[in-house]
């Protein structure tokens, strides 16, 4: 493959430096979060280091190929991911009572968040085909099945945290790419049926989730007891924090899900306000810089790949922070680039690579 | 370039800026949103927060299950749970370590050795991860530990459930053994949802059927104070225990295989024809697997993996042995069945058999004479069997052998089993690159030479005969049930085919085996016993190359591991059999008269054990 040299020129340094400076910080947080740990086996923060590495791997690969081809391969990658999630369903790995692993040679995968990204290019590929016709039921139809497919079969993993997070995806690109009104109704309608409706389809624990997240007294030892103790940690590192490795909730473990959910929370006790201003400071800055990058793309699927992906980041931050300081009910959504995570991580790394090929290229003319 | 609207795409970045600019406000809100939560719950509430985290003696402490139970077939417990104690020391809250150890030490009567070894890693380890002290204490020093803790601030005793196995080493290969979760276990995709302080099964039973064994956590909410005692329940989920298993074999029985079997070494299997169940199992020499309960030592581990005998292996399923005068029933079988012979074909045996320049010998000097198919069987003619050999060819004779399940493993319950080896020309050119020599195939009809079969293969082909030609799964596990009884896996009699053996030939080759042990000159008359009516063949499997000048009687002067293997293989009765036993004694010498001694006790004791049972 020949790569044009102005490619070079215009690399995203900003946006790689970003990531590298995020998930560095992550790595250590990680450290921290099993300093205390018996263990058995790498420890989190090694194993998060080679997931990050394998990311920009991945990285590399996505922002090599011109987005419009991988976008000419969107509906493939759908299919694949989505028999990825039919595979999981027939044979995936149950634990802690959810089918959402794959096993493969060994290393567990969870298709589920592979699907978040192809759900982005697939719509990109739909509005770009259909751009400009206005929308017909038979769109909304269309649509409508794109999301519909995945997000029930990720429901009945059952993994509702992530089926709400690629919905809430999906509508953010619909708002973005502007809805005639009459869309915006029907949305609204099937919205308003649909809520009441997921009640009765919600398995019982999941019932309890809201429940207790109304209520934490409800359930001591689950999701009640990590907000309780998730809060404690944070207000307790107060301005300036307990101190690297000495966060008393982290290091005793009260704190529970230190290397995943609750990673933040984590940072939060032992580097105190101060530390959580920088790092969301720096998450802001990713957020700014994507849209920057969908405000300046040279054409349609570039701006709207951008958008996907750069939402797909700030829903991550905005679920998972407010999840540990107790504002949203706890439904296992990571921090992006920052909790322990294989499948994610490698699934943002793509997903940043697609940024950096739509940032790249903005200069560039089709032939 | 971005301000016109692009007629071919309909793209219209003019209408995206202004959407983008209301984008950035809303971003800013939310992280205005989630920055002010922070301010208040960091700056605000953060002392309150602050001093609530230092009180906090609140936590999550999981419950393990308790593992299922092995029972046999009649409902006696094997495998039990017992508690055991463990002293634990966490490093931040004992502070003054050197004088807690102390006064540990003076209160348990220790001596100063004792636990003085963990205190390099109470100081050097991470502050608040308990250490483990000692372990394994008994309830007194426990009572002692538990009466002064206020003085002992950082010690807290660990209830720990051990494994106990009642029968020892008299079952130790059947039910196999426990231990902590290894690093390269932990990797593997079976022990996904297992955690590095889990107990799995290492081998046998506990191996197999972990996954049922093992049962799920609960957990409670505890108030702990600064040392952490634990001071209140605040709540919790109860552990669920793991599901029983209900084994066919009869605890009774087994004693009875293992008490005959004297501290030699080999293998007794007992095996029902008519289901495949496996009613006992005893391989020799054996081990305690409480011995592994705590964590083996390592000078016991080492004595148990570097003793020439292997009290590890299961020699009943992974034990490899050539068959010797055993196998002459499946050449028999073959040799019917194609219609070289018939049960009336008689041939001359003189002693002696020439094959090329080789010379094979019958074991008994001088020769039987002339032999019909009956009296071959019966008098373990092995010149008789040479000529069947001949007339089969080796792979004719590995055809049938299949045809009994040789060769393949059985697919019982447990770890590690092998497979055993029938050889074949195609074998032997891939294995050497050599051809098949003629002479093999005369070793091989008397189950010498290459042939290697596992004991249960060879019990299992017995049975076929003992039952008109089923071959069954051997069946080790009868019922998994839950803790109140109910059944969560039933283990019915399994078929797994039938040998292509006519039923005229089975009734000639049963009648024969009956010979072996009733008539005048068989073979296996150690067994006979007129009421029981037992059918049954020796084997005597030879580890080298017999000696021209050796004769069997001076085994003594043999060197212990150049000394024949001892088989015997019968089942009782004759007509419609219940029970089938295998015997093999290693380097034990003849068949019939060190092996089949063994299985007349077993038999005995199973028909005195069936009486018994009925008076009842």
């Amino acid at each position: 493959m020949k790569i044009d040299r102005r490619l070079f020129a215009n690399f995203d340094w900003v946006l790689l430096g970003l990531l590298l400076l995020i998930s560095g910080i992550g790595i250590l947080n990680l450290y921290s979060a099993g300093y205390n740990l018996a263990s058995g086996g790498e420890p989190f923060y090694t194993k998060q280091m080679y997931w990050v590495l394998l990311g920009l791997v991945v990285m590399v690969v996505t922002f090599s190929i011109d987005y419009h081809i991988i976008i000419r391969h969107a509906y493939l990658i759908y299919v694949v991911s989505l028999s990825l999630l039919f595979l999981v369903f027939f044979y995936g790995n149950i634990t802690h009572g959810s089918q959402r692993w794959l096993v493969i040679y060994g290393f567990s995968f969870q298709p589920s968040e592979l699907m978040k990204l192809a759900i982005i290019i697939a719509l990109v590929r739909y509005f770009d085909d259909n751009m400009g016709r206005g929308y017909s039921p038979g769109n909304l139809a269309i649509l409508l099945t794109i999301v519909g497919i995945p997000f029930f079969m990720i429901a009945r993993q059952p993994d509702l945290g992530t089926a709400m997070f690629m919905m809430i995806l999906f509508l953010s690109m619909v708002v973005f790419i502007g809805v005639g009104r009459r869309l915006l109704i029907y949305f609204t309608l099937g919205g308003l049926i649909f809520a009441p409706l997921c009640w009765f389809f919600l398995k019982d624990y999941q019932r309890e989730r809201i429940l207790t997240f109304l209520n934490p007294e409800r359930d001591p030892l689950g999701a009640g007891y990590h907000i309780i103790q998730s809060i404690i940690a944070i207000g307790s590192g107060g301005i300036w924090g307990k101190g690297f490795l000495k966060g008393t909730q982290t290091q005793l473990r009260f704190l529970p899900e230190q290397q995943t959910d609750f990673a933040f929370s984590v940072f939060a006790e032992e580097w105190g306000f101060g530390g959580v201003c920088a790092l969301m400071f720096m998450f802001l800055m990713l957020i700014l810089w994507g849209l920057k990058i969908t405000r300046y793309s040279r054409d349609l699927p570039g701006a709207l790949t951008a958008f996907g992906v750069t939402m797909f980041v700030f829903w991550g931050i905005f679920i998972n922070v407010g999840m540990v300081i107790g504002i949203f009910p706890v439904v296992g959504i990571p921090l992006p680039f920052f909790s322990y995570g294989g499948s994610s991580m490698i699934a943002l790394m793509a997903g940043a690579g697609l940024l950096m090929n739509v940032s790249m290229r903005r200069f560039i003319l089709q032939p | 370039m971005f301000g016109k609207q692009d007629r071919l795409t309909g793209y219209d970045p003019v209408r995206f800026r202004n959407k983008i600019r209301v984008i950035i406000w809303l971003v800013f809100l939310a992280f205005f949103i989630l920055i002010a939560r922070f301010w208040y719950l960091q700056a605000v509430r953060g002392d309150n927060l602050r001093q609530r985290s230092e009180n906090n003696r609140i936590r999550i402490q999981e419950i393990k299950p308790l593992r299922g139970l092995i029972m046999d077939t009649h409902g006696n417990i094997l495998v039990d749970n017992q508690s055991s104690f463990d002293i634990s020391i966490i490093p931040e809250a004992a502070k003054d370590i050197e004088g807690v150890m102390n006064k540990l030490a003076g209160l348990c009567d220790w001596g100063p050795n004792a636990i003085s070894r963990e205190s390099a890693s109470l100081k050097s380890g991470r502050p608040f991860i308990p250490v483990r002290v000692c372990k394994n204490i008994d309830r007194d020093q426990m009572a002692v530990v538990e009466t002064n803790s206020l003085d002992l601030p950082g010690v807290v005793v660990d209830i720990v459930p051990v494994r106990e196995y009642i029968y020892g080493e008299m079952m130790a290969h059947i039910l196999g053994y426990v231990g902590n979760i290894s690093g390269p276990e932990l990797g593997r995709a079976v022990y996904s949802d297992y955690r590095s302080d889990d107990i799995v099964g290492k081998c046998g039973i506990e191996k197999y059927l972990d996954g049922y064994f093992k049962g799920k956590s609960g957990g409670e909410q505890v108030e702990v104070d600064a040392a952490g005692r634990r001071l209140n329940v605040l709540g919790g989920v109860k552990p669920s225990p793991g599901y029983n298993v209900v084994l066919n074999v009869g605890a009774d029985l087994q004693k009875i295989c293992w008490d005959a079997f004297q501290e030699k070494a080999g293998t007794a299997i007992v095996m029902d024809p008519r289901t495949g169940a496996v009613m006992a199992m005893v391989s020799s020499p054996s081990f305690d697997p409480n011995l592994f309960n705590r964590g083996i030592s390592g000078d016991r581990w080492k004595k148990l993996t570097a003793d020439p005998l292997c009290p590890l292996q299961n020699r009943a399923v992974s034990g490899q042995y050539p068959p010797g005068s055993t196998y002459k029933l499946v050449v028999a079988a073959a040799a019917l069945e194609e219609g070289l012979i018939t049960e009336n074909t008689e041939i001359f045996c003189d002693g002696t058999y020439q094959m090329g320049d080789r010379t094979f010998r019958c074991w008994k000097k001088g020769g039987h004479g002339k032999v019909n198919l009956h009296r071959a069987i019966v008098e373990s003619c092995d010149v008789y069997f040479y000529h069947l050999g001949e007339m089969l060819g080796v792979d004719k004779l590995a055809e049938y052998a299949g045809e009994f399940g040789l060769g393949y493993k059985t697919g019982i319950a447990l770890p590690g089993e092998k497979g055993g080896l029938i050889p074949t020309k195609e074998w032997k050119r891939k294995k050497y690159g050599e051809p098949w020599q003629k002479g093999e195939t005369t070793s091989l009809s008397i189950g010498q030479g290459f042939v290697l079969v596992t004991p249960l293969q060879l019990l299992r082909a017995y049975c076929a005969i003992a039952n008109g030609g089923i071959l069954y799964k051997p069946q080790l596990i009868k019922r998994i049930e839950t803790v109140d009884r109910q059944t969560v896996r039933d283990f019915p009699p399994e078929k797994e085919g039938f040998i292509s053996v006519s039923r005229k030939n089975i009734d000639i080759l049963k009648y024969a085996l009956r010979g072996a042990v009733n008539d005048p000159h068989g073979t296996g008359g150690a067994l006979k016993r007129p009421e029981k009516d037992v059918c049954g063949k020796t084997g005597t499997a030879q580890v080298i190359r017999m000696r021209e000048d050796t004769s069997d009687d001076v085994v003594g002067d043999i060197q212990y591991k150049f000394r024949d293997h001892a088989l015997f293989v019968c089942f009782a009765p004759y007509k419609d059999p219940t029970i089938a036993i295998l015997v093999i004694v290693e380097h034990g010498g003849h068949g019939g008269s060190v092996s089949a001694p063994i299985a007349r006790r077993i038999v005995d004791g199973y028909f005195n054990l069936e009486q018994r049972r009925k008076k009842k």
